[in-house]
Formats: C-alpha cells, structure tokens, sequence
C-alpha cells in the first residue's frame, strides 16, 4: 500500500473534478463581473425571432439598459439548430449571416444617455462570425 | 509461420511486440497507466458536461461538448483507436472510473480481498451483446438531438456515468462495460480487426502457472476486470485492455502486439448470433446515419429532428426494422443461396449465415469510418474555436476563438469516402473468402458457397458508393 500514491490519485480526481467545476464557475464570475452583459435570445429567420415583448417583437428581451459610458458586453445565444443564420434588423443589419454563432460577444459603448439604448437606434455594427 | 498470406503480402501469423521495449512494458506495468489517462479524460468529459449543461437549448455547432463529442472523440475512435489500437478507449474512458473506485476502495492501490459493493453475478441469459446491441439502436433514435443539443448530450453522457456507477453497486467488476455500455458493443465487434491485440506471449508459461494471478489477482493487479482469462485471450471482442493482467503477470508474460487488420475474424470462437446482429445493427445504421446526416433529403432530417411526431415515430420504426429485420433478412436469403449453391447439407444454415457475418465487419468499419470522413472534413474547423472558447462565453484560451468556419476538401468528401469503402471491401473479400474454407468441409463447397455472399457484399458496397458519389 502507498499511502502517498493513493493520496496524489485522489487529489488528481478531485482537481479533473469538483476544482475543474468550481474554477470554471468562478473564472467567468470574475470575468462578468468586469463589464456590464447582457443576453440576448436569437432564433433562426425561418422561425421568426423572439416575439414575447414589443410590437413587432425581435429580441428577448426587447429593451436593455446598460449604465451610460460603460463598456457593455451582449451575448446573444442561439437556440436554434446548426445549420442557419439568423438576422439582426434591428441593427441595422438585415442580411443574414453566414453561419449561426451559439454566442456573439462584441464590447459596445452605451452611447445615449439616461444609462438606456434601444437596439432600433443603435446604430452600430454587430457582427456575426 | 503459417503460409497464409493477407492479399498475398503479409502473414497472417506474423506480431510485432511492442511491450519488448522497456519502456513502453515499464508503462504498461506501472499502476499510473491508464490512471493518469483516465483522469485526463475525466477532466475533458466534466468540461463537456458542464459545456452540455449551460449550452442548453443552443445551436450545437459552437458547443465544446457536442463537438468534442461526435466530431472529434467519434472520429478519433472511429480512424485510430478501433481499427489500430483495438479498444484503446475503453483503457482510458472515464465512464466506470467511479465504480472501480467504490468497488476498490482505492484509485492506486491495490486492495486485496473481495471487493465492495453487492458483486451480484450478470443474468446468464444476459451474457452477451444483445443489451449493447438495443441500447445503441435506441441510443441511435436519439440522434438528430444529441449531434445538435447542447442539454441532449449532457443528459446521455450523464446518463452513462451514472448507469455505470449504479451498475458497478449492484454488479460484480467491469459488468457495465461488458454488458451493458452501448459503445463497448461496436468497439468490442470492430476491434477484431483492429491491428494491435493484448496477448500472453508463451503458452507453457501460463500452463505452469498454476495460481493465474491474471484471473485472480495478487497485490500488484487486480484479477481481470472484465472476468476474462488472460492467459487464454483468442480475440479482442471482450478485453478492455485495462493493462491489470501487465501489471499481475509475475512472469511478464502478457504482450501488446502489432499483427496484420483483421485476424481475429478467423477466430472460430464464441462466434454467435448477437455478434451477427450487431454487425448489422451497425451496418443499417451507418446507411441511416448517411442517408438522414450527410445526404440532401430535407425530408429525412426533418423526421430524425422530430418536427413532427408523425414523422419522427416514422423514422423509429423504419430505423430498427432497417436495422433488426431487414438487413439481416437478406443477408440470411443471401446465407440460404450459399448454402444452395455449396450443395454441403450437413453445415447447417446458421453456422453459414453466423460464419459469415464477420464478413461485415471491416465493410462496415469501413463504412463508419466514410461518415466519420464526412463528419471532420466539413465540421473539423469548429473544434479550433471550441478549444478556446469551450463554454460560448467569449473565452479565448488558445488564441483561436475567431478561427471560421473551415469546411476542408468536401469537393472530394464522396470520392475519400468512396476509396476507405472500395479498401475495406477488399478486406471483406479476403476473409470472406477465408471464412468460407473455414465454414464448409471442403474446397468445392466452400467456392460454391462463396459466390452469393461475394455478391451480396458487392451489392452493400455499391449501394454505399452510389450514396457517397452516385
């Protein structure tokens, strides 16, 4: 029996384990924690977008507020299948992309005051990978 | 050296031992390996899970697990580990990692004495691949969900972590492994044509050795996990290549050897009916797989995603009679015509029919590793951003978190998955041929008999070619 072996076996399996689930949940807590996010539900065009809030609903949620002059990150998670693209009008970008991304990160200004932007205003380029 | 010769090139007895090198036997002796291995994996499969759990719903395209899952790991088992290393994976899967250690009491150590848990012995009647064979089919109904959701993935693997481990309580050793785990079954098959074997090097040795620590253990390795008898391995289909019999040999008499692909299916042992219908379980399943994955009915994808329940009800059924019935059907109208043509009455028409089954396995390898082709050509290029950014959250470990989408030599995709086809094929006929001597008494028959199954073959070889470039 070696006590020392066994003892470096088991650390090795707590490290693969429960510190591999811990250190992954506490590093993107970290990250988030230094930009102001937001997500944001992406179908595929086929299917229509998101249609809970708004008019002609595009997006969940419909408006965000984001603190004025802030760095703001937008994740936008597809829950569609593989093979679409998806369209983003309300950027100003009506073609479709390419390819489906699961998340679009892109680092954006808030740009308008009263810590608030629309995305039918906001003018700037998001773009799919 | 028998005069035999595969494609008239190599012997068919000839082996090369990789463990007479020192360190590759030192590693296969040292109780780290496949440990660290093991590890290793479990740490990749806990990121896949947690990558399955948080993808959800998503796209599976941008998800570490659904890409590490069924376009790398597929592709490696399918191109090296089970037709070169045999079943290399099973030596370092994570799955029955947490019922050995309940079992043992120990990670490292070897701990004498009965091992824990209930240790009941698996239901006679079970004592085969027929469990492996169902739940791979039924596993395989579940593929327009897995190969795309996220949620799909975690809850499958999840599902086989825990199975193993409640399996590993009640059951004795590897009982998950060798009855249970649906991807065991097609490894176990294919790996008999695989180029590397676990085997005892001098018979007289083992013969000698009266106390058969390989069967029973002694304080450097536990008796053979998958309750086999190493000092009697004739073919691969059930050795998990756990390296404990390296490790309990006092004579070092286990050795890890190169051979020519193939040879095992010569191997007139424990040949049965459930290894029969696995080969065609995986054959009609590597057709649907082609027909609903790769091909451009719109139709078929739609039924395998289950926008209708109509339609994905449709796809089941067609799916396992495909599979169950109708492959083996004609392949049984097909062993009928050989045993008409052969004129041999005495050999009966399941010896004829099970015999030749082994004739679909490197077709069949072959045909899986088409579509595993057809799988990292078009799709390789997303595990280059996934590496990076393995839970879609804008993480750029590696530097490769923008690397586009690169679909890599598809405009030949049909003509490689039509030349793996036409060389695996000719390993078919040449142990199809064999098997034939092997089945009927004399030569004549054996030509005679050989003819209908040479034909059916060919025609399961054309059909997949005209799938792939027709």
């Amino acid at each position: 029996m070696n006590k020392n072996k066994e003892r470096i076996a088991v650390t090795l399996m707590l490290l693969a384990t429960v510190v591999t689930i811990v250190g992954v949940f506490g590093i993107e807590s970290f990250r988030r924690k230094q930009f102001y996010t937001v997500e944001l539900i992406a179908r595929s065009p086929l299917n229509g977008n998101w249609t809970s809030r708004g008019k002609d609903g595009i997006w969940h949620p419909r408006k965000i507020y984001a603190p004025y002059g802030k760095e703001v990150k937008l994740y936008i998670r597809n829950i569609e299948t593989v093979s679409h693209g998806f369209a983003l009008p309300d950027f100003n970008r009506t073609d479709l992309c390419d390819i489906a991304k699961q998340v679009v990160e892109e680092k954006k200004h808030s740009v308008y005051s009263r810590n608030r932007f629309f995305y039918r205003h906001h003018s700037c380029f998001l773009g799919c990978i | 050296m028998s005069k035999d010769k595969l494609f008239g090139l190599v012997d068919l007895d000839w082996r090369f031992e990789l463990t007479k090198f020192k360190l590759i036997r030192a590693l296969f002796k040292s109780r780290w390996f496949p440990l660290l291995a093991i590890i290793f994996n479990l740490f990749i499969f806990v990121i896949i899970l947690i990558a399955g759990l948080i993808g959800g719903f998503s796209a599976g395209n941008y998800n570490f697990g659904i890409m590490i899952v069924w376009i790398l790991w597929w592709v490696m088992l399918m191109f090296v580990l089970v037709p070169i290393f045999s079943r290399a994976w099973c030596l370092m899967c994570p799955f029955p990692v947490f019922g050995d250690w309940m079992q043992r009491g120990a990670l490292f150590n070897v701990n004498p004495g009965k091992l824990k848990g209930l240790n009941l012995k698996w239901p006679k009647a079970l004592k085969n691949m027929w469990v492996m064979n169902i739940l791979f089919l039924v596993t395989t109904f579940f593929s327009g969900f897995f190969t795309v959701r996220p949620l799909a993935t975690f809850i499958l693997l999840g599902g086989i972590i825990l199975l193993a481990f409640i399996i590993g309580l009640i059951f004795e050793k590897r009982t998950f492994c060798l009855y249970v785990c649906p991807v065991s079954g097609f490894q176990g098959l294919y790996s008999q044509f695989a180029m590397a074997e676990v085997r005892r090097k001098d018979p007289e040795i083992c013969k000698n050795h009266n106390v058969k620590t390989c069967f029973m253990g002694n304080e450097c390795g536990y008796g053979c996990p998958w309750m086999l008898a190493p000092f009697h391995f004739t073919k691969n289909t059930y050795c998990g290549m756990c390296l404990e019999c390296f490790k309990s040999c006092p004579h070092d008499n286990m050795g890890f050897n190169l051979r020519p692909p193939g040879v095992d299916l010569l191997v007139d042992e424990k040949r049965g009916l459930d290894e029969a219908w696995k080969a065609f379980i995986m054959l009609g399943i590597a057709m649907v797989f082609f027909l609903t994955m790769q091909g451009p009915w719109g139709v078929l994808k739609d039924m395998v995603r289950g926008t209708s329940l109509k339609g994905y009800l449709t796809f089941i059924s067609l799916h396992s009679a495909f599979s169950l019935l109708i492959v083996p059907a004609i392949f049984f109208f097909f062993s009928w015509l050989s045993k008409l043509f052969s004129g041999a009455k005495e050999v009966s028409l399941r010896k004829i029919f099970t015999n030749f089954s082994y004739t679909l396995v490197p077709l069949g390898l072959g045909v899986w590793i088409a579509f595993s082709i057809g799988i990292i050509l078009p799709n390789g290029s997303y595990i280059l951003h996934i590496i990076s950014d393995p839970f879609s959250w804008g993480w750029n470990l590696f530097g490769t978190k923008s690397f586009p989408w690169t679909p890599v030599f598809t405009g030949i995709l049909g003509y490689l998955q039509g030349l793996v086809l036409v060389i695996f094929y000719l390993f078919s006929l040449a142990y199809g041929s064999r098997l034939a001597r092997q089945t009927y008494p004399d030569e004549a028959q054996a030509k005679r008999g050989w003819i209908p199954m040479l034909v059916f073959l060919t025609l399961a070889a054309l059909a997949f070619l005209w799938l792939y470039i027709g």
